[in-house]
């Protein structure tokens, strides 16, 4: 049992094991963490198979940016660790396990009675360290023969980027409930808690009022207003284009107090 | 097994895959799916590496390399895809994705 | 590379571990001590003669408070954050030569832990990994602002430790390594120039041949350890101090002390790479690179008593904008200028080459100022 057995030994299956983590975690954050732990014992791993700058490289990539990222959407998208568990029913997981060892038996099997076909390249130890290492060989190596997969690499991320950056723009504000510009609720107005209603009254053009009229159904109960003498009778939505009524009770509409015609998109 | 050899990078390689593949088919959380897949490229990454450990060649840290930096691209896209579609179902979980379903 | 039984390193790394928290410890006496001095004022001193031993109460005091777990909080990642950040800042240490190969009876000792081929990439790596201290930290105490302070640090981190790895790459194209034993034999070389008449003799520290990047390092190091004035995401007035307002106690001395040892980390890493390290005339390498370093340090609480802090806007701003920029035109600057010394490229390839990029900055430039002239707010 040489040194390099047992170190390889337990970095595998620390890797093996916060893999499953990544796997069975309830919280994507746990996940994420289990993550991070696989990258680093693969790193490690790749730094025993004498590729250095690919075990920096992973961390660096790996760890330090994409699961950042990771982190950063399961905050902002996922904050709190959703009551169920998201895993599939218990047949399922019970299943997968059953046919994933299946499947690693025969992989196992595969691997274990290969033959190796084809000429070793030149690299071998003595040679790379020879050059200065393993970066220097792998600088060599890559700007003398793969110099288009390089260019290609870099429009890729550069698309990526820039895709990134339109993917991540909040959309308008349309299909999504935004607060409206609200004040005190009245509800002693016949409209409000006691009377009926004698057409369907959207509660403002951002609040659901898109959702309601496409399902049809009638939404709110409860009218809004700031302040309680610019109560009308009018439907919210005809407030704003119609000229001042005779209604003495009504204040000045260029503030109609809804803030639904003006100030639509404030949230 | 006294001396290191590529079999067991190899299987190494195997049994993340297929942790990684499993996780893809059986957890409905998105995020989650998406790290599964990370764990796969991984995978593959462990085994082209053993493999250019074995055959003294740098092939297969070219490849590797190009490896990490694709999936970067392309983890950059998935989550900005994921990001859009919580912010149009409200939800993370991949049973809620039903539009298109009649 | 010398050829040193094991236990060798492990006793060098305990040295180099231990002097980088000694050194973390009466760093904060230091910096209470100079931040005083410049404000007219005395600082620390009643706890032992020049108030020494300052540090030690401090400890006393932190270890002595209510270690407090809030109740909704995540309790393993809670506990696991702080820890995260402080064991990646010292391990950034384990590839900085402090001195040359010194003969003590009979056996050669390299005077660092580890020369790894990709030496400054590592330090790089295991600053990345401390970014999840800071944002696991602000998950884990279930407190909405924390979460949001964490966030923001930790973008900031990322950003500037990008604009901090591409100003090192002009250093690395003229010293064809990464390995910082390497990058340190390559600055003690001489550069010889005459200048009016006389010759003149400078080591070839690469403050001189890369100015602009040695600049941009010094102020992505300082945004990168959140360091005034780049402190805003755990400064005490702003977000309920950020990420680490649930924190008490000795756990939150981890995270203050983290940043401390990543100051004095990086302030190594800036002498070996800018200022030579260990180079120098008459004195043993080691106090030389300790000067150095000091220097770097004192720069560090200059700023921060000196200057006010940046508003998180214009922080991000200067990362993406500003440096990013400057920190891509330097390296192909430099790529350019080692390409003409090795001769690779003729002298008007060479001057038209650089003739366009010069242009191209300068147009950019205009047109980036002219621009922010119409721009209201």
């Amino acid at each position: 049992m040489s040194a390099e057995v047992l170190v390889f030994d337990i970095l595998a299956v620390l890797a093996v094991i916060s893999g499953a983590g990544v796997v069975l975690a309830r919280n994507p954050v746990h996940s994420a963490i289990s993550l991070v732990v696989t990258f680093v014992n693969l790193a490690g791993i790749f730094v025993m198979l004498r590729a250095e700058f690919l075990g920096v490289v992973q961390i660096i990539v790996y760890t330090g940016a994409i699961l950042v990222l990771v982190l950063f959407v399961i905050m902002l998208v996922d904050p709190d660790d959703l009551p169920d568990f998201h895993g599939g029913r218990p047949l399922q997981r019970a299943a997968a396990f059953v046919i994933g060892l299946m499947l690693l038996g025969e992989v196992a099997v595969a691997i274990l009675t290969r033959t190796v076909v084809g000429q070793p390249g030149p690299w071998s130890e003595e040679f790379v360290l020879e050059q200065g290492g393993n970066v220097q060989v792998l600088g060599q190596f890559l700007y003398s023969g793969y110099v288009l997969p390089i260019q290609a690499i870099a429009v890729v991320l550069l698309v990526g980027t820039i895709g990134a950056l339109v993917l991540a723009r909040p959309d308008e504000p349309v299909g999504r409930p935004r607060p409206r510009h609200t004040g005190t609720i009245s509800l002693g107005h016949p409209r409000g808690a006691e009377g009926e209603f004698h057409e369907p009254l959207p509660l403002g053009a951002g609040a659901g009022a898109a959702r309601s009229e496409r399902r049809g159904e009638m939404r709110g109960g409860i009218i809004v207003v700031t302040d309680a003498e610019s109560y009308s009778d009018r439907p919210a939505w005809e407030l704003e284009f119609s000229e001042p009524s005779a209604d003495s009770n009504d204040t000045s509409y260029a503030d109609d107090g809804f803030g639904v015609g003006k100030e639509r998109n404030r949230s | 097994m006294n001396e290191l050899t590529a079999e067991h990078f190899l299987l190494l390689s195997a049994a993340l895959f297929i942790i990684g593949m499993m996780g893809v088919l059986v957890r409905r959380n998105v995020l989650v799916i998406f790290m599964s897949v990370e764990l796969m490229i991984n995978a593959v990454n462990v085994a082209f590496i053993g493999f250019a450990w074995e055959q003294d060649s740098m092939v297969g840290q070219t490849f590797a390399l190009f490896v990490i930096a694709v999936a970067a691209a392309e983890s950059i896209l998935g989550l900005g895809i994921i990001m859009a579609l919580s912010r149009r179902i409200d939800s993370v979980d991949t049973a809620d994705v039903t539009t298109l379903r009649d | 590379m010398t050829d040193q039984p094991l236990w060798i390193t492990y006793i060098v790394g305990f040295i180099v571990l231990n002097l980088l928290l000694v050194g973390m410890a009466y760093m904060t006496w230091a910096e209470r001590k100079v931040i005083a001095l410049m404000q007219d004022r005395v600082g620390p001193n009643r706890t032992g003669p020049f108030g020494l031993l300052q540090p030690i109460a401090d400890g006393v005091k932190l270890l002595g408070k209510e270690d407090l777990v809030p109740k909704f909080a995540d309790k393993r990642v809670f506990i696991i954050a702080p820890l995260i950040s402080f064991v990646t800042a010292p391990l950034a240490g384990l590839v900085i030569p402090f001195g040359d190969t010194v003969t003590i009876f009979g056996q050669e000792i390299n005077l660092y832990v580890t020369d790894l081929n990709v030496g400054v990439l590592y330090m790089l790596a295991v600053g990345s990994v401390g970014v999840y201290g800071i944002i696991l930290g602000g998950y884990s105490s279930a407190n909405r602002y924390s979460l949001l302070g964490a966030l923001r640090a930790a973008a900031q981190v990322i950003s500037y430790e990008i604009v901090l790895g591409l100003s090192l790459v002009g250093v690395f194209i003229l010293s064809s390594s990464l390995s910082l034993v390497t990058i340190v034999n390559e600055q003690r070389q001489p550069l010889d120039f005459s200048l009016g008449g006389l010759d003149f003799s400078i080591p070839n520290w690469y403050i001189f041949s890369q100015p602009i990047a040695f600049i941009i390092f010094l102020i992505a190091a300082v945004a990168e350890t959140n360091r005034a004035p780049f402190d805003l995401p755990e400064a005490e007035t702003e977000l309920i101090s950020g990420f680490h307002t649930e924190y008490s106690g000795f756990r939150f001395s981890f995270y203050f002390l983290a940043e401390y040892i990543s100051m004095i980390v990086i302030s190594l890493l800036a002498a070996s790479l800018f200022l030579g390290g260990i180079d120098g005339p008459l004195a043993d390498g080691f106090w030389w690179l300790l000067l150095k370093a000091s220097i770097f340090l004192f720069f560090y609480i200059w700023l921060r008593a000196t200057l006010p802090r940046f508003r998180y806007d214009q922080l991000m701003g200067i990362a993406w904008k500003v440096l990013l920029p400057l920190t891509l035109v330097n390296i192909l600057l430099t790529g350019l200028i080692r390409l003409r010394g090795n001769d690779q490229i003729s002298l008007q390839a060479f001057l038209i080459t650089g003739g366009v990029i010069l242009v191209v900055v300068l147009a950019v430039y205009l047109a980036s100022t002219r621009k922010q002239e119409a721009y209201v707010g």
